[in-house]
């Protein structure tokens, strides 16, 4: 018993480290000089600990306008998501109409369609509207794509409020919305909470599209970020400070809310 | 249905309901559904930008050429081999994950709060991550192993077509399998635990009760999960970019299918290929996740 609880101990140590080293191992690099990086002759007496390269980045237009405008992209992109997606999801879950069950699967059957399929006419039909490298284009392109994922979360949040608490605010009088407002939403806090986290970190994290859809003019953090790594030149530190930037903010966000995001896998997988 | 008038109430809610619905489905529909149908009449052109003026309606030709392409096929089988790897290594060490976290034990909130530190990380931050683990000159797995004396001199670890496919294959199951272990706990969790008494008194050991307990009731559970995880396979992209400076190298040693299709697409611009390429993706995409639910699903079927 007692070597069979050391072995789980064991195994649990072994896995924290793996889930944190490899991140920390970039946290370390980044306070580092590239030339104290070298594999064959590592050194890393706290002596030469900098944070040089946060200031030097931080201070560096063409990384703090990336930040910025990922920024402004990913929140923007979670408010609609959150508003259309909250209500689409709250007829979804107290209406029955015909097509229901296609229309929702359909919502789910857009994750199998890969990004690459839909980056071309995307490119050319937001060209079309003006939008390409835009700020605006990118808000649309996020909301199409995160859409579906919050609609799916909140289908199943709103199915887990008993709908008496609604029939008893109908017959006080309220109209629809201001049901949705006044009793489905105050009570679905935590779903919402998981669900506008997980569409912030999905907008800021992506890559491709911020790639394919934006140039000059919006350039987005992982696009400025991967730039870090050439193929023939790299500045380890500065990548690795660029990473620690990039990742930061939906780190911290996701650890904050850790509750709220566990009870919602929680809640959606014992659906499922 | 006979028809019958609708009360001001039940017409009231038709209205709330088709005005708060349409916004998200006209959004999703315009975003969504014209670029597919965009996408589709691509692939069935021949249009390369590099080669103005011989764009023409070609049918189904550039399929047929997928299905004779040499490049296409050898990228399926790096698909393939990477998504082996990481969809049934992945799963399977998610459902590890989960069964040592399964217990209450002193740590385990916080153990599970770190399982989501790899899902919050971008994936082009996981891409530079691996590079700074892995890299020939700077990289800490050299430092690691010469300070074994396990090697004399440095791998190339990013170099090297097939060590840097387990760099890749590392990458993925790093920064995906924690959150199926996640889900998986959940679902653990949800299972009776009476029925686990029940298989106490008969006898069954730990061992016995994972087997014939937790796995038959994570059924519904471990399918969701390997067609997730089968879908970001395929689909795998930044972490490549990242890792190969935008190459799918050494050697195209990384270019799986949807690699190729951007590649084709962005670099080579050869557009309707590109298309049709990234359709029959779309397609094996949609075939894997009907092989799961045949090959898993057939026990709900029955109850319902």
């Amino acid at each position: 018993m007692i070597a069979r609880t050391l072995i789980h101990r064991a195994l649990v140590v072994l896995l924290v480290l793996y889930l944190v080293v490899p991140f920390g191992w970039m946290v370390v690099y980044s306070a580092f000089p590239s030339s104290n990086l070298r594999s064959v002759r590592m050194d890393l007496s706290p002596a030469d600990l900098t944070l040089a390269s946060y200031t030097a980045l931080l201070s560096d237009s063409t990384f703090l306008v990336p930040i910025r405008n990922s920024l402004i992209v990913a929140a923007a992109t979670t408010l609609i998501c959150m508003a259309l997606g909250s209500l689409c999801a709250y007829v979804f879950a107290r209406f029955r109409f015909r097509g229901q069950q296609t229309l929702l699967l359909g919502m789910m059957a857009v994750q199998a369609i890969p990004a690459v399929v839909l980056a071309v006419p995307l490119f050319v039909l937001l060209r079309s509207f003006g939008l390409y490298d835009s700020m605006l284009g990118m808000i649309l392109t996020y909301t199409a794509f995160i859409l579906p994922l919050v609609i799916w979360m909140m289908v199943s949040f709103f199915e887990s409020i008993p709908v008496n608490l609604e029939k008893a605010a109908r017959v006080d009088g309220c109209t629809r919305l201001g049901i949705v407002r006044r009793v489905v939403l105050p009570l679905s806090g935590p779903g919402l909470a998981a669900t506008s986290i997980f569409a912030f970190i999905t907008a800021w994290s992506d890559f491709f599209l911020a790639k394919v859809l934006t140039s000059n003019n919006t350039p987005l953090l992982p696009v400025r970020t991967a730039a870090f790594q050439g193929i023939f030149a790299m500045d380890y530190t500065a990548a690795a400070t660029a990473g620690v930037i990039t990742a930061l903010p939906v780190l911290v966000l996701a650890l904050l809310a850790q509750k709220w995001i566990v009870q919602g896998i929680t809640e959606g997988a014992v659906k499922g | 249905m006979t028809r019958r008038t609708l009360t001001a109430g039940e017409r009231g809610d038709r209205r709330f309901a088709i005005l708060a619905a349409s916004p998200a489905v006209l959004t999703i529909g315009a975003l969504f559904l014209y670029p597919l149908l965009y996408a589709v009449m691509l692939s069935l052109y021949q249009m390369n930008d590099k080669l103005p003026g011989a764009t023409q309606f070609v049918g189904l030709w550039n399929y047929a050429q997928i299905a004779t392409d040499a490049n296409f096929r050898q990228a399926l089988v790096r698909t393939l081999v990477f998504s082996i790897f990481t969809v049934l290594g992945g799963v399977a060490l998610a459902v590890g994950i989960a069964r040592l976290l399964q217990h209450p034990f002193r740590g385990r909130n916080l153990a599970r709060v770190l399982l989501l530190v790899p899902w919050a990380v971008p994936p082009v931050v996981n891409g530079i991550m691996w590079k700074l683990i892995f890299d020939g000159t700077y990289g800490v797995a050299n430092s690691a192993l010469a300070g074994l004396g396990l090697i004399g001199r440095p791998i190339q670890w990013l170099a090297d077509p097939e060590l840097i496919m387990g760099v890749l294959i590392l990458s993925e199951v790093w920064k995906l399998t924690p959150f199926l272990a996640l889900m998986t706990i959940a679902s653990m969790q949800a299972i009776p635990s009476n029925i686990y008494r029940a298989a106490a008194i008969d006898g069954a050991g730990s061992w016995a009760q994972f087997w014939k307990v937790t796995l038959p009731n994570l059924r519904g559970t471990l399918m969701f999960l390997l067609i997730v995880q089968s879908m970001w396979s395929i689909k795998v992209f930044d972490t490549i970019y990242v890792l190969t400076g935008g190459s799918g190298g050494p050697a195209e040693a990384t270019t799986t299918v949807n690699f190729l299709a951007y590649l084709t697409t962005f670099s080579y611009l050869d557009r309707g290929y590109g298309a049709a390429m990234s359709i029959t993706i779309m397609g094996i995409v949609i075939a894997t996740t009907i092989f799961w639910i045949l090959l898993l699903g057939r026990r709900k079927e029955k109850s319902t």
